[in-house]
């Protein structure tokens, strides 16, 4: 067939995509990089970085970033693959139900939610107390949000909250594409019960899990609304993520470019989390098949 | 066919049922609070005793709630709408056009999709402010359809692989140019993952908190999102209101979703999310 080719036809497809993503993408990774190089003269340093290594606050923020990395992932993940077997393969009714009221606090907005839940948590008149006061354990009752031990978890346990749905679907999509003949298979080669779950159905769910655990991952390295909102990154900055020193830095404090240089290690952080779960992924499926 | 009642099956049922109140009682408790007085509002219980809709009928006459729906829904549906046109032509070039150095080009929009937007933000406001654009729609919806970008090629290209090159030659043959090649023959084959991108990429505008906070500055053109924090103070000894008012910001996608779930969810299931 005898086709006319235009070299640049092509191109006019990629423009608006490329055109919006040079912008908002391509160039702050590239302006974060050299803004966090230039020191307090103007001068080419790496003034900001070592900042940085000596900030005790960064450091906490470094720390919770990883705590908000492991205990995201770790507790979504385990939740969601949990939820997802029972609606899948076990409960007669409700499937659809199920699936879509466990998803539904994945749409509210995370400023509605973090107001909603640091009232639930409230000392004296929350949800939460009024349950502890139920079970006459009201004088018991933690300062959730006020103790710097349990903040950091707190805040952690309401992002579980909102996204266990999204990992339930993810779940549910990918234990319906498996072949139910070959779980029926299995079931009569004896693995039933756990051994089919441990054996037959992890494994094969091994594709989803890898992607869940990188946007796992990102979603915890970029939650800001629920800190910022909940404890403001305290008490005593306690509760301070790389993101929200980032708009610490930034905005509150206006040293944008020491903010720069937080950012550029957020960025690293997360390249090098991301790569190692998909070495690890990619390791752990070849071994199972 | 309907599976017989088992004992497992009772129990996934009850494990169901108490992750689903889990899921479902901080919106009850929300908007419980909502139906409160003064009073009652600082009490512990999950229901009221009285139960008021004095807050309902303050907040719905009160104007000002409409300019944050309003300025949500423009940059949600301008964000949705730009970042198809972008996605689907990405895709097309890379996927039907085997455009030069697609595969440098795919690598590079991907590895966007890990990025957290935290590590973007002092940038973007700094350009933003350089350009005048602090306080305007498209200070949101330029930087929102740049985010949207990386997931969603990833789906729709996933999509248009799919699809035989015979159906493209025959609508070749007929004469049609690639314009009409996409029009016709590929945005129709790929609806269902574009359905996908365009939810995911509403839900992710529609709530996005971060970036409005340091763009809109002026109240006129804040977000939905951002109400909450403009209520707060002022309602502050009367959470009756602001709880009426949050539970109207939550409800409004909830409905969404559950109406919109189905074609979600089939998109979901055609394969479009790889890992």
């Amino acid at each position: 067939m005898a086709r006319r080719r235009r070299p640049w036809e092509p191109w006019l497809y990629v423009l608006p995509g490329l055109l919006v993503f040079a912008i908002f993408i391509a160039y702050p990774i590239l302006a974060n990089i050299v803004g966090s190089l230039v020191g307090t003269h103007g001068e080419l340093s790496l003034a900001n970085y070592r900042q940085a290594a000596s900030d005790a606050v960064f450091w906490t923020a470094v720390r919770n970033s990883g705590i908000w990395v492991v205990a995201c992932v770790l507790a979504e993940g385990a939740i969601g693959f949990t939820l997802a077997l029972a609606i899948e393969l076990y409960v007669p009714i409700g499937k659809v139900a199920f699936r879509t009221l466990l998803f539904l606090p994945m749409v509210v907005t995370p400023s509605v939610i973090a107001l909603v839940f640091s009232t639930i948590y409230a000392p004296g008149y929350g949800l939460l107390f009024g349950l502890f006061d139920y079970f006459g354990l009201a004088g018991s009752f933690p300062a959730i949000l006020g103790d710097p031990s349990t903040a950091t978890l707190g805040v952690i346990a309401v992002n579980v909250w909102q996204w266990c749905g999204f990992f339930v679907l993810m779940y549910c999509v990918g234990l319906a594409q498996i072949d139910r003949e070959l779980l029926a298979a299995a079931a009569i080669d004896g693995a039933a019960g756990l051994a089919r779950v441990r054996y037959v159905i992890w494994p094969l769910l091994w594709p989803t899990t890898t992607s869940l655990v990188v946007l796992g991952t990102i979603e915890a390295l970029q939650q800001f609304p629920l800190i910022f909102l909940m404890t403001e990154g305290g008490p005593a900055d306690s509760t301070q993520t790389l993101a929200t020193y980032i708009f610490q830095t930034a905005f509150v404090l206006n040293e944008t470019h020491y903010a720069s240089a937080v950012a550029v290690v957020l960025f690293v952080l997360a390249l090098v989390l991301i790569v190692l779960q998909y070495r690890l992924g990619r390791a752990e499926q070849a071994a199972h098949a | 066919m309907r599976k017989p009642l088992t004992r497992s099956g009772l129990f996934a049922g009850a494990l169901l049922l108490a992750a689903t109140a889990v899921s479902l009682v901080p919106s009850i408790y929300m908007f419980d609070i909502s139906l409160r007085n003064a009073t009652d509002s600082f009490s512990p219980a999950l229901i009221a005793s009285h139960v008021t809709f004095a807050n309902w009928q303050a907040i719905l006459l009160h104007g000002d709630l409409a300019r944050f729906f309003l300025n949500s829904a423009l940059v949600s549906v301008a964000t949705v709408a730009l970042t198809l046109v972008c996605v689907i032509g990405l895709s097309y070039a890379i996927s039907r056009l085997r455009i030069k150095g697609g595969h440098i080009l795919l690598l590079l929009v991907v590895s966007a999709l890990l990025l957290p937007l935290a590590s973007l933000l002092v940038p973007i406001a700094k350009l933003l402010e350089m350009l005048g654009m602090t306080n305007s729609y498209f200070g949101l919806i330029g930087p929102e359809t740049a985010i949207g970008i990386p997931f969603g090629t990833v789906i729709v290209k996933a999509a248009m692989d799919e699809i035989p090159v015979a159906l493209e030659e025959a609508a070749r043959i007929d004469g049609a140019g690639s314009f009409a090649v996409l029009l016709r023959v590929v945005v129709p084959l790929v609806q269902p993952s574009l359905i996908v991108v365009a939810i995911w990429q509403f839900l992710y505008s529609w709530n996005e908190f971060f970036l409005a906070l340091v763009i809109m500055t002026r109240d006129a053109m804040k977000p939905l999102p951002l109400a909450p924090l403009y209520y707060q103070g002022p309602f502050m000894t009367d959470p009756g209101k602001l709880f009426a008012i949050l539970t109207l910001i939550a409800v409004v996608p909830m409905l969404a979703y559950i109406v919109l779930q189905r074609w979600f969810v089939a998109g979901l299931m055609e394969g479009g999310v790889k890992g």
